[in-house]
């Protein structure tokens, strides 16, 4: 009873879908942006229903096993104008042509009532790594150092690249899903802190799909990392109507310029450029990689994102050319 | 007395209020498999865990705020002093702070707030 | 003890209001029935399953909402609805208020630290660099406010506002106040812990019913800070015609206001440029506010 109360409740609030973006799947995002009964979420964890938009590459299965994994109960998943993987049962598609709406809101309000079972896992119920417990907390190891809970290692040491300083470095894999980098891109990156010390492209970004609108997307994705997420889905809108119209003077007005500092004057003339609808030029010299050495979280995200589709694939190809041997190094280790 | 034992009071209510929300009963759906437990990277993954000694950037930053900090807990008496004392209170006031000015402005040239 | 009821009337209010008005500002309409709407978002999340992540610190990662919550609450706690009408009437509100500023950034830190995963983390430490300094200038500011009520207490700043609201007297001071209300309840411009390029910071783990709780405790900071701004700078309960608790709500509702707007409309600009900024253009400027209101307090 109460959770049919409950349920009644919460089927009229908007539904938090979290969308993984293939080929044009950043166009087709823009098209739910002015819907307002979906709510699109930044983590999954925040969602209820994983819409899956558009062609992905095989690369990037495991990504998606792993993506629908980490919703909460009760969830779904749908494939819009995207071949729904072996392991979906029951599975909801959606032809690329067709809005998605009413059956994202009927297959919500389904879960919520508990006429739709929720999705059991894909991957098998075990730990991410192998489980090597030793010691008295089966951390393996003492202390911080060394040892593997929850089949995972703890992080290692290792030196900094400005102070030299022996401190942790952390090596995780962001994307090919993750809202705020271009839809595709996957990056290995080495942490200290929130500064980025090393950078590999996993898997590079889709292919430019040519539209139009591309600029004002990528202008709405840059805009998001700057947290004016109202803006954002203003310039996701009119990247849907072709028109940049007081884009650019409502940006102004909310300082997005004005927030990048003088080191980020490269992403500040880019970002000029996508909200006029244009692309600024850039020689594409240099690998987005190297460009990303020494830059702090918020930054390098607003750097990755204001390189327009060409430039990207120029600057950031799926094998990096040259792999030295140090990076070889911490894969072993991390092996 | 009461005071104090009015704001503890409040305080507790406050949480007494949240804490159902960390125990909630009813929860719709299927278990929590150890797939569901890997960290959120946008598909990604981490090879070791998050907890490590993280670099924070700003650790001299943190030492100026001591300073800072420490200088507030003299103001607090300051100012309630401060108009029976008169314009002996503003000039000495004013000394510390133009001290504390010198700080920040060698901080700076030391790049205390550049992140690194 | 009759203020109790009272405290958690405002923050309810405060909570429900706050929630609608972020709706309006961010001209997201859905449902149509926007009053209801928070009720329904409520039970939403109460529908959704809590997720765990590999080895959290399972405690910490609970308390950090309840930490949040209580410290809006004991902020609260210290401003009068009335003359002599206010839970804990401490001779030393400033100190109390600023106190909780200061545990803000730290349940702020645990609720990142404890998911084990690394955006959160980012975001709970990145929190702490913005949010340190920016607690040093609401304690200046204050103190700015306490020094014609000659007291530490928020009723006797309260009651020294009857002839000019600080406001007035003290140009500088609201402006940077209201800055720090930004940054201890994550919004817009400081929102430097659940921020949406670490894809919800301290809270991109958090699912179901703990997210709600943690999107109440933060909601209840910012009616807490809105209150105390409205107290210290707006003459709180002050005012004609109707009865102090209503003139308070009025003037809390108000800040609330242009703290959403402000939240909605300002870009956040990367954590060491903000760092800086706060250190070497708004500490100084704090450092004038202080001044002034010492020059203003002796003529």
């Amino acid at each position: 009873m109460a959770v049919r109360a409950l349920a009644w409740l919460a089927e009229r609030s908007a539904t938090p879908v979290y969308i993984a973006c293939g080929q044009d799947g950043d166009a087709m995002a823009a098209r739910l942006a002015q819907v307002p009964a979906i709510s699109l979420q930044h983590s999954i964890r925040h969602a209820a229903i994983l819409l899956v938009a558009g062609p992905y590459r095989d690369a990037d299965r495991p990504a998606l096993r792993r993506l629908h994994d980490q919703l909460p109960h009760p969830r779904a998943t749908v494939w819009w104008g995207a071949v729904p993987l072996a392991e979906a049962q029951d599975a909801v598609t959606i032809a690329q042509g067709d809005h998605p709406v009413a059956r994202l809101r009927r297959l919500d309000r389904n879960l919520l009532r508990g006429e739709r079972a929720s999705e059991p896992d894909w991957l098998p119920d075990e730990p991410p790594n192998e489980w090597r417990g030793k010691g008295d907390h089966g951390q393996g190891g003492e202390g911080m150092m060394g040892g593997v809970p929850y089949g995972r290692p703890m992080a290692m040491m290792g030196e900094e690249m400005r102070d030299a300083l022996m401190l942790d470095a952390m090596t995780i894999t962001i994307g090919p899903f993750l809202r705020t980098l271009p839809p595709g891109l996957s990056l290995e990156l080495t942490l200290q802190g929130d500064v980025i010390q090393q950078a590999r492209v996993v898997t590079p970004a889709y292919p430019a799909s040519g539209g139009a609108s591309e600029p004002l997307l990528r202008a709405a994705r840059m805009l998001e990392s700057l947290g004016l997420p109202d803006l954002a889905r203003r310039a996701q809108i009119s990247a849907m109507r072709d028109s940049a119209e007081g884009l650019l003077a409502a940006a102004r007005r909310c300082g997005a310029l004005l927030a990048l500092p003088a080191e980020l004057a490269d992403v500040r003339a880019r970002l000029e450029a996508a909200l006029r609808g244009g692309t600024a030029p850039d020689p594409g010299e240099e690998w987005l990689v190297d460009r990303l050495a020494g830059m702090e979280w918020q930054s390098a995200l607003l750097r990755i994102a204001s390189f327009d589709p060409a430039t990207l694939a120029q600057i950031a190809p799926a094998a990096e050319p040259d792999e030295d041997e140090e990076d070889g190094d911490e894969k072993e280790r991390a092996a | 007395m009461g005071a104090l034992a009015n704001l503890i009071l409040a305080m507790a209510v406050g949480a007494a209020l949240l804490l159902p929300m960390l125990w909630w009963p009813m929860q719709l759906g299927g278990a929590s498999g150890q797939s569901q437990q890997v960290p959120f990277l946008g598909g990604g993954s981490q090879s070791a865990h998050a907890w490590q000694r993280f670099h924070i950037r700003y650790y001299p930053m943190t030492l100026l705020f001591i300073a800072f900090e420490m200088e507030m807990m003299f103001m607090y008496p300051w100012a309630v002093v401060y108009v029976e004392t008169g314009i002996k209170a503003l000039a000495e006031m004013g000394m510390f702070l133009s001290i504390l000015g010198v700080g920040i402005v060698y901080a700076w040239r030391e790049g205390v707030f550049r992140w690194q | 003890m009759t203020a109790i009821p009272l405290v958690f009337a405002l923050l309810a209010a405060g909570i429900w209001f706050a929630a609608i008005a972020e709706r309006f500002a961010s001209a997201r309409r859905f449902p149509s029935a926007i009053v209801l709407a928070p009720l329904w978002q409520a039970a939403r999340l109460l529908s959704q399953q809590r997720v765990r992540t590999e080895y959290p610190d399972a405690l910490n990662w609970a308390l950090a909402p309840l930490v949040y919550g209580a410290l809006a609450v004991a902020g609260l706690s210290v401003v009068p609805f009335a003359p002599g009408l206010v839970v804990a009437p401490l001779d030393t509100g400033i100190v109390l208020w600023g106190a909780c500023e200061a545990l803000t950034i730290v349940a702020v830190f645990l609720h990142g630290w404890s998911a084990n995963s690394m955006l959160p983390l980012i975001g709970g430490y990145r929190f702490v660099a913005i949010g340190l300094p920016a607690m040093l200038l609401s304690m200046f500011v204050l103190i700015a406010a306490a020094l014609p009520a000659q007291s530490l207490a928020v009723g006797a700043i309260v009651e020294s506002q009857r002839s000019m609201w600080n406001m007035v007297r003290q140009p500088l001071g609201l402006p940077l106040f209201l800055l720090l209300g930004l940054a201890i309840s994550l919004r817009g411009p400081m929102d430097y812990g659940d921020a949406s390029d670490l894809s919800g910071g301290t809270a991109a783990e958090v699912s179901g019913p703990h997210r709600l709780a943690w999107g109440i405790a933060r909601l209840a900071m910012l009616t807490a800070f809105a209150a105390m701004g409205a107290s210290v700078f707006l003459g709180g309960y002050l005012g004609p015609w109707l009865p102090g608790p209503a003139w308070l709500a009025l003037k809390t509702a108000a800040l609330l206001l242009v703290l959403t707007w402000l939240g909605c409309n300002l870009a956040r600009m990367p954590a060491p440029r903000m760092m800086a900024a706060l250190w070497l253009v708004l500490l100084p400027l704090s450092f004038l506010d202080l001044v002034i209101a010492g020059v203003e307090a002796l003529l």
